[in-house]
Formats: structure tokens, C-alpha cells, sequence
């Protein structure tokens, strides 16, 4: 029986987005004849690395993947649906190159079942539903339905007029994806999708031996009640809300309410209020597609996998609602803390913003023993493009925390290089940075 | 009517007061009779014109989501809605409107009337918007840019559903309306600071709320549960224990549930004591949740003062306590003394708020500044309701305040007036600073630093004996600036590793100079500038909570450029303690 010898994580540029293949290879060839197996982790990008930079650029990372992969892609895992995490599904070349990588296995979380839908029995979905997959209940379906019907709303914010070009972008960020989703179902069919939530077996030891795959997130309306509910009130009311609230600003949208010409309200006071209330507006929208941004990026896959004396951490956009899952079983569950302390790979959660990477993760990895190899973190962002100030991604004081307690390695710091390369031995950390070779003249 | 004057208005017109029906908490809550729970309350009345807009407020119904703009027509002096269906409460615009101005101008009133003055709000209008339909979305709050609340409304599920709106909510309004009000007051407190300070505004904000609901006598004789043909009920429902439960359990509970989100408004939570280690938790960094604590504590007052109140209703109260069974009180007369509690126990703390310091607030000033407001007025205390006050806020575990309260009156060295001229005290902001100067070195404050007067207000209270005592309240600020590594140097105190030594940073320090009737200064509570393991504790927490601004400076104030504060504060709360 063969045995991992080597990890190689490498982090593909592509602006802002996420695209990481992490490749194991093992001292003898397995039972296809392989030395390896690779785990492709999110395929997207929303903005490209540099301004102007040409939007066809999934093409060229995807051709890498297959070079890389030696042209066998043995999981792929989706974190969730944002466009920066899956956008190069919908890119043409890229999609035929991974329709040809095959993967065995397809990881997405338990909110993308297509067979959900078929179970809903929520506002405007059929009815006579049968019995949810995965065990998973009504209400847990219905959050699900209640997400895809809100981002559907939120796609049509992106044509509301008068509409700050900041918020127009965010909206943009919330759209669909079907193309994108439709290949991925599409590579899932014959059973090779997975849908998680925590705790759940991801399928992944059986394709690639020697790996433990752990889910720690998202977890399911059932076992974290406040996914759905967000807080004690009722559950899927604040859902509900913003879904009828993108509603009525969708449909004020539709009807044109900005092209009409403005009614007149005198010289007074009202009028200079008005006017003012425009950015209100802008400031409202901004909240609500966040709240829906949030929302997609907490039914992200929080995936921990350890090979040999390895570990890495892949959170994707999952922020404190989804971590908290997890969180609250530390102090009840030294192993886990352990297990979360002692990594030697951490995928910087969302980017770099500044409520993913949960501050007592930081606690735990300033708290390691000077005989663990030192933390190795990866961040794939591009900065100015989201937020400001306090909302800025990424955020300073978390790089310079991260800093702090390891080597952090982020696309951020590329020149012209297509990607950071990084490996380690199987036995034990840490990671090393793979000097890339230039190809000669 | 001859030549000559000719009087714009008719002469029945009301001219103080009018009396409208509120939403008593909010269009969920019903009373004995199934419909929704109103009360009819004195609403103070201004000259009215089309908005409704009167001297202090100005309702605009425009709807930002729609872009629908409702002009509606003044309040006159009878109420329209005194006897309408619940389905026009719930769904009219022109109610709506009525119901934010008149729960806006009640609110302003109460602060008024503690205070003894008018007050100003927190820019530069005497006008403040309110816009009741401002954007489908379950938030509320104070823009401070636009010079309004704003609040929102929830659209149904389904096209033909209710809407839930939040300018009903009877808490909500105050909430806001309280931030406004405090904004004039203290406009130092939204700067960056330790987090007592950012607390503060929620906790008042929904201290002020809370009570405002439980001033209304409906809404307590519901909690109390039904009566006996009689109207009485039973004792044993207003025992201490009975009480902190049922009020709980009826009334704070509905608090707050129209807002999801957004958190303008107070939730139950709050009204629950805090863990005793709450001081160390990073959960009760978070405004909101910090803000509780001394929301717990009004809570906690309000029954114990009630219950004080309630004893006289009761004949010889201490007469066979365990055996009383059957004892009955009239329901009404119960929920009259929980209303005069909560009106009274209002009045105390908002009386604080002029003794407060302008900048670096932290909780145990609250406790200083209302014992000594209270003190004022009431120097015997035969209720026992400072003694209450203390015993709950140190229940609480809230430290000694870190501001410096001298009685000038006493101290050795009493000011200068020479060359001051009284009249000025009372209104002049250079003469006040003028003040200052003279006796900078009397006062402990270091004129080294920058140093400007930012208020000047004349007050008047009821003292001890009845009589009108006219005083003035005055309020400066001192700023420096430095980098983090001059601060080191400074101090001789070194600041958390996570700060860069070039970090540029600011500090602030101030005082509130209290005048007396002969214009002679009584009191003055400081907080230093240069109270160094102060301003340590306050870097090291804002580097530590990620407060560094665009400039990557640290502590500098916002100035006017507060944006949207309140909107995103009133959303942070989730993530609490893990964010960066």
C-alpha cells in the first residue's frame, strides 16, 4: 500500500477570487497506476489580478490545472456559489477543460443539492415534496430555497438606476451563476456529487488515500438553528424579510421609478432632504445585498485535511455565523483544539476580510508550542477592491496578525507569476515556498 | 376684528399640548379588548404646518425603496385616529406619520423637562426630519448627515401581506430618538474610544426606551394580568420576584421584535442580569451587548423603586407578609405607581446626563453623574433611591469612574474671578474659557494641550426648597497629538506590540465645569488628558478591536464625517468579539 510523501499546494492568480490545488504524492503508484492525486479547491474570480487585465484568463489557469494534474482531477470541491469561487465554470474554454479533468468526486455544500428543489415546499415552490437527501429537514430545504430565490431578487438590483457604482458592483457579485452551476451539476451527475454540512463524511478518503477530510462547516438550519434565524426571533424571518425587501426595491426598478421625472418639492427644506435620502438608498441596497453576501459566503465548506503528519485549513468565505459551529465545540473538545492549533496550512478565510478568520483561531495558533513547524497562510485577494476603512479586505491588523504567528503568502504580492507554489513533506511541516522555474527561451 | 393687528391664529387653538393615541408598544401587543394596545398621551404642540412640521420636528414621508413622497396635512388639536379601526393604525401613512412625531416630541420633552431647558440636537438645525417609510429594509436609526431618523419597514412575504412597520414601534422611536438627543448633548461620545463610551448610546438609547413603555399605565396593567370583577389583583402578582418576572415575560419580550438586523431597538436579553464576569468577556466589547448592561440595571432599579412605591398601598405592609393570602391591590393603582417608577427613575438618570464628562465616558460615570444631579435636587433621599442606585450599580460590578469630580465649593484653593464677568458664565463660551485660563493651574488642567470650550448652557432646576435655581453647565475639550512612540516616551507606559511606534495618534481629555446661581464654579468633573494608563487602556483597545482609520492613525476623532455610525452599529453585533 502506498503512502503520501509530499503535499504541493499551489495558489493560481486570479485576482480576487479563490483557486487552490492541493496534489499529494505517494512513494509508490496506487491502484490506477497514479503517484498522485490532486483536490482542486474553488475555480472563480470577480475581479481580474490588474485593472484592464483581459476576463479570459480562466482559460489559461485552467489549461495550468490540467498541466498540473498530469490531466486527472480527482476531487473538486466548490465552497459555495459566490462568483469568485466559480466563475470559471461559466468560462467556455475553461468549462471544456474541466468537463475533460472529470473529477470523481464533486464537494459542494449541502445548500447546492438539485435535488432540494425538488423537496421544497417553501413560498412559490411546488408542492407534495418528498422526503429531503441527507436527512436534512424542512426547514433546513426551505433556508436553502429561500437563499437561491433571494439571490435571484438581488440579480435584479444590478439594472435599478441611479444606483451608487460601488452597490451596483456588490450586486453584481450576488448574481446566479447558472451557467456555472449548471456545469458543475452536470459534472456531479452518476453520483459523484457530494453535498456536506458539518460533521458529514465528504467522500474524499476513498478517492485519495491517506487523506482525513473533516467538514467542520456550514452546518445545516437543524444543527445550528441560527443559520436560519440569525438571531431568537422566528426562524427564516430575516430571510424572508430580505427577500421581500429586494422585492420591493426590484420592482421600483421595474417600473422606473428613477426615470420618471422628479416630482417638485419646493425650495424648502424637504428638497434638500430628498435629495440627501438618494445616498440612503444606495446605503440601504448596500446592506441588504451584504446581508445576502454574508449569507452565501456562511454556506461555505469548511474543509480540514490532514495527510500524515499535515494539516491544512480551507475555509472558503466562511465567516464567524459558520465558524461559530465549530467554535463552540473547542472547549468542550480538546482534540479538535488541538487538531485547529497545530495546523500547518491556513487558506485565509474570505479573502482576508475582517470576519472570517475568527479571532480565537488566532489565540490558538499565537498559543503553539515552539516544536510545531511554523504556520504557513495563504491569501488570495486583491486589495481596494471591496470595502474601506474598518471593511477594508484585506484587512491590515489580520495580515499583520497573521504575520505575527506564521509566513503568510498572498497573490496580492505577484508580479507577472501565474502562481505561488508551495510543499511539504507528508511527515511533518513545515511548508516551503517552490521557487518557480521560468521556462527557458 | 378691526383694522389694524390682525392674528394669524384662531384663538381655540391649542397651545402647549394635544392629546394623541400611540401605539402603546407595537401593532403585535393587544389589550383587554383584543385590539391593538393604544394609550392616549400629552403631546407638547407647536405651531403646525404641513408634514406635520412644528418647531422641533419635521416628518418627510419619503420612501427611498419607491420613491413615494406623502405630504401630510398638520395635527390639529383634535385627534383623528382617537377612535380608528387597528387595521387604519396599522396600515394609514397619515397615522404613521403622526405617531413618529408625536412619540419623537414626547421623548424630547422628557429630556426637556429633567433638564430644564431646551435642547439642541446635534447639528445645525433646530429641525429634526423624521422619516417614517424611508426604505424597505428592518433597520432604524439617526443620520446625523441628514439630520433625520430614518426608519424602515418590513414588506410580507407574500404581495398581499402586512407590512411590519418599525415607525410603530413605540421603543424603536425613543431608541432613536434618544440617540439624536444625546448626540446634542455629548457629540464627543461617538468618538473613538474605550468601549464603555460606544456602549453608552445604545444602552441610554434603550434605557430611555424601556421606560419610556413602562411610563405608560396600559401597558402595565396588561403585564399584570387580568383582574377580578372588582379590578383587583391578587398580592402575590406584585411581589418583587412576580414582577421582574411577568414584566419580562409580557412586556420586554415584545420589545425589539421588529428588528432583525438592524438592532435599534431593545431585546429581552438586555433586561437579564449580566454574568459577573462580564467585564471579561470580548462578547461585551460589542456596544450592544455592553450597552445591556446598564440596561439590566435600569430594569433592575425600575422594580425596586416600584415595589418601594407599591408598599404604601398596602396597609400595614409588614403585617402578616407570609399569611397574606387574599390580599388584593386595584390593578389601575398598581400600574399607576409601576408608570410613576418608571417616570421617576427617567427623570433621575436623564437629570445625570448634564454632570456628565464630554469625553471618555465610562460606566461608572453614569453612577457619579446621577448621584450627584440627584443630590441636587433631592439632598435627603428618604426614599433610598441613591442608595438603591449605588447598591445595583455595584451589583453589577462597575468600577469607580475614572473622571475626577471635585467640589470647588470646598477645595483649598478656590478659583480666581477677577476680571470674569458672571453674566458671561452663563452664556459665553470665551468668557468661560477666559475662566479657565485664569485658573488652569487651580483646576489641574494643562493648558499645554489644546484646549477649546465646547459648550455653554444655562440651566434651570427645582431645588430643595422649591424655588427656581438658574445655573450654568460648561463643557471643554483638550486634544494632543503625538505619535505612538512619543506617547512611550511621554508616559513612561508602553503600548501593545500590535501598534506601530510611528503610528500617528490622538488623545483626548476634557472636563464639565458646573456654575452655580452666583455664577461661582461648584463643581468640576475631569478627565484628565494626561491620565496616562487611560489613554494606554484606549489605544491598546482600539488597536486591538481594528480601529486604525484610512491614514493608519489611531484614536483621531471623526469629526463631522460620522457616515453611517449608527446604521452599521446597529448591525454589528452578530460577529461579536471575533471580528478584526
Amino acid at each position: 500500500m502506498s503512502a503520501p510523501i509530499r503535499v504541493r499546494v499551489r495558489m493560481y492568480q486570479v485576482g480576487f477570487g479563490d483557486c487552490f490545488l492541493v496534489s499529494i504524492e505517494y512513494d509508490g503508484a496506487l491502484e490506477d497506476g497514479r503517484t498522485e492525486r490532486h483536490i482542486l479547491i474553488d475555480f472563480g474570480t470577480s475581479r481580474p489580478p490588474r485593472d484592464g487585465m483581459a476576463g479570459g484568463r480562466m482559460a489559461d489557469v485552467a489549461a495550468l490545472i490540467e498541466k498540473h494534474t498530469g490531466g486527472v482531477l480527482d476531487v473538486l470541491v466548490v465552497t459555495h456559489r459566490h462568483r469568485d469561487h466559480l466563475r470559471g465554470f461559466e468560462v467556455d474554454a475553461a468549462a471544456e477543460i474541466m468537463r475533460r479533468l472529470a473529477p470523481r468526486l464533486v464537494v459542494r455544500s449541502w445548500t447546492e443539492d438539485p435535488e432540494l428543489s425538488a423537496t421544497a415546499d417553501g413560498p412559490g415552490l411546488a408542492a407534495s415534496p418528498a422526503d429531503p437527501p441527507n436527512g436534512l429537514s424542512r426547514a433546513s430545504v426551505r433556508y436553502a430555497a429561500l437563499l437561491a430565490q433571494t439571490q435571484a431578487r438581488a440579480a435584479k438590483l444590478t439594472g435599478l438606476v441611479g444606483l451608487d457604482d460601488e452597490v451596483r458592483a456588490a450586486a453584481e457579485d450576488q448574481l446566479e451563476n447558472a451557467e456555472a452551476v449548471a456545469l458543475l451539476d452536470e459534472l456531479s451527475r452518476d453520483r459523484r456529487g457530494r453535498y456536506v454540512h458539518a460533521g458529514m463524511e465528504s467522500g474524499i478518503e476513498d478517492v485519495v488515500p491517506g487523506v482525513r477530510a473533516t467538514v467542520l462547516g456550514p452546518p445545516t438550519v437543524d444543527q445550528d438553528p441560527r443559520v436560519a434565524k440569525q438571531r431568537e426571533e422566528d426562524s427564516e424571518y430575516w430571510l424572508t424579510a430580505l427577500d421581500a425587501s429586494l422585492r420591493v426595491i426590484g420592482s421600483a426598478a421595474d417600473a422606473g421609478a428613477d426615470a420618471a421625472a422628479p416630482a417638485s418639492h419646493g425650495p424648502g427644506p424637504v428638497h434638500w432632504l430628498i435629495d440627501r435620502l438618494a445616498n440612503q438608498r444606495s446605503h440601504s441596497v448596500a446592506r441588504l445585498v451584504r446581508d445576502l453576501d454574508d449569507a452565501l459566503n456562511n454556506t461555505s465548506i469548511i474543509l480540514l485535511l490532514e495527510v500524515e503528519g499535515l494539516s491544512m485549513l480551507f475555509p472558503g468565505d466562511a465567516q464567524i455565523e459558520n465558524w461559530r459551529h465549530t467554535l463552540e465545540r473547542l472547549p468542550d473538545e480538546p482534540q479538535l483544539r488541538r487538531r485547529l492549533a497545530a495546523i500547518d496550512l491556513y487558506k485565509v478565510g474570505h479573502h482576508g476580510s475582517r470576519n472570517a478568520t475568527p479571532r480565537s483561531l488566532h489565540v490558538l495558533w499565537k498559543g503553539r508550542t515552539a516544536d510545531l513547524p511554523r504556520l504557513t497562510a495563504m491569501v488570495s485577494t486583491r486589495q481596494g477592491v471591496h470595502g474601506m476603512d474598518d471593511g477594508a479586505v484585506p484587512k491590515p491588523q489580520l495580515i499583520a496578525a497573521l504575520r505575527e504567528v506564521g509566513d503568510l503568502y498572498s497573490t496580492d504580492e505577484l508580479g507577472d507569476e501565474e502562481w505561488i507554489e508551495l510543499e511539504a513533506d507528508a511527515a511533518r511541516g513545515p511548508f516551503r515556498l517552490v521557487p518557480l522555474v521560468r521556462p527557458g527561451p | 376684528m378691526t383694522d389694524g393687528i390682525e392674528f394669524a391664529e384662531p384663538a381655540d387653538e391649542p397651545r402647549t399640548h394635544v392629546t394623541l393615541r400611540l401605539v402603546a408598544q407595537d401593532p403585535t401587543v393587544s389589550g383587554d379588548d383584543g385590539r391593538i394596545l393604544t394609550a392616549r398621551v400629552k403631546v407638547p404642540w407647536s405651531r403646525m404646518e404641513d408634514g406635520p412640521r412644528g418647531a422641533r420636528l419635521h416628518v418627510v414621508d419619503y420612501d427611498t425603496a419607491t420613491g413615494r413622497y406623502i405630504k401630510h396635512a398638520p395635527l390639529g388639536k383634535e385627534d383623528l385616529y382617537a377612535d380608528a379601526a387597528d387595521d387604519v393604525l396599522r396600515t394609514d401613512p397619515t397615522f404613521h406619520a403622526q405617531h413618529v412625531y408625536a412619540t419623537a416630541a414626547r421623548t424630547l420633552a422628557l429630556f426637556e423637562t429633567a433638564l430644564g431647558r431646551r435642547l439642541p440636537w446635534g447639528f445645525r438645525s433646530h429641525q429634526l426630519f423624521l422619516v417614517p417609510h424611508a426604505f424597505a429594509e428592518a433597520n432604524a436609526y439617526y443620520s446625523f448627515e441628514d439630520r433625520a431618523l430614518l426608519f424602515g419597514y418590513v414588506p410580507p412575504p407574500d404581495p398581499g401581506g402586512d407590512t411590519i412597520y418599525t415607525c410603530l414601534s413605540h421603543d424603536v422611536v425613543v431608541h432613536e430618538t434618544t440617540h439624536a438627543v444625546l448626540d446634542g448633548l455629548r457629540s464627543r461620545f461617538l468618538e473613538p474610544s474605550l468601549p464603555d463610551q460606544a456602549a453608552f448610546h445604545e444602552g441610554f438609547a434603550d434605557i430611555v426606551a424601556l421606560l419610556s413603555v413602562f411610563s405608560m399605565r396600559t401597558v402595565i396593567e396588561q403585564a399584570l394580568g387580568k383582574p377580578d370583577r372588582s379590578g383587583r389583583i391578587p398580592r402575590s402578582r406584585v411581589r418583587p420576584e412576580a414582577l421582574q418576572k411577568s414584566m419580562l415575560a409580557r412586556v420586554a419580550e415584545q420589545i425589539g421584535s421588529v428588528l432583525t438586523q438592524g438592532r435599534g431597538a431593545l431585546r429581552e436579553s438586555a433586561l437579564r442580569p449580566p454574568p459577573s464576569d462580564w467585564a471579561k468577556q470580548t462578547a461585551f466589547l460589542e456596544p450592544h451587548r455592553r450597552g445591556e448592561v446598564l440596561v439590566a440595571i435600569a430594569f433592575d432599579l425600575l422594580i425596586g423603586i416600584w415595589v418601594k412605591r407599591l408598599d404604601a398601598l398596602f396597609s400595614g405592609p409588614n403585617a402578616n407578609a407570609e399569611g397574606a393570602r387574599g390580599i388584593t391591590v386595584d390593578r389601575a393603582r398598581a400600574a399607576e405607581e409601576g408608570a410613576k417608577a418608571a417616570t421617576q427613575l427617567l427623570t433621575m438618570l436623564v437629570r445625570g446626563l448634564d454632570y456628565l464628562p464630554p469625553v471618555e465616558f465610562d460606566f461608572g460615570d453614569l453612577l457619579n453623574a446621577v448621584l450627584l444631579a440627584d443630590n441636587e435636587v433631592v439632598p435627603d433621599d428618604d426614599l433610598g433611591y441613591r442608595t438603591l442606585l449605588h447598591d445595583r450599580f455595584t451589583r453589577a460590578g462597575i468600577q469607580r469612574s475614572t473622571a475626577r469630580v471635585t467640589d470647588v465649593l470646598k477645595s483649598e484653593l478656590p478659583p480666581h474671578y477677577l476680571g470674569i464677568n458672571f453674566a458671561g458664565l452663563r452664556s459665553d463660551r470665551d468668557e468661560v474659557f477666559r475662566f479657565l485660563w485664569q485658573n488652569a493651574r487651580r483646576l489641574d488642567v494643562d493648558t499645554e494641550y489644546y484646549t477649546v470650550i465646547e459648550s455653554v448652557l444655562p440651566t434651570q432646576r427645582i431645588g430643595p426648597d422649591g424655588l427656581i435655581v438658574p445655573e450654568s453647565i460648561a463643557t471643554y475639550v483638550q486634544m494632543a497629538e503625538m505619535t505612538a512612540r512619543e506617547f512611550t516616551e511621554q508616559s513612561g507606559l508602553e503600548l501593545s506590540r500590535v501598534i506601530d511606534p510611528r503610528t500617528p495618534v490622538q488623545l483626548f481629555g476634557g472636563g464639565t465645569l458646573i456654575f452655580d446661581q452666583f455664577g461661582r464654579l461648584k463643581l468640576h468633573i475631569h478627565k484628565p488628558l494626561d491620565d496616562w494608563r487611560r489613554q494606554q487602556r484606549r489605544l491598546d483597545h482600539l488597536a486591538a478591536t481594528g480601529h486604525l482609520d484610512a491614514k493608519q492613525r489611531l484614536g483621531f476623532s471623526s469629526g463631522a464625517a460620522r457616515g453611517q455610525t449608527f446604521a452599521e452599529l446597529h448591525r454589528t453585533e452578530q460577529s461579536s468579539g471575533e471580528e478584526w
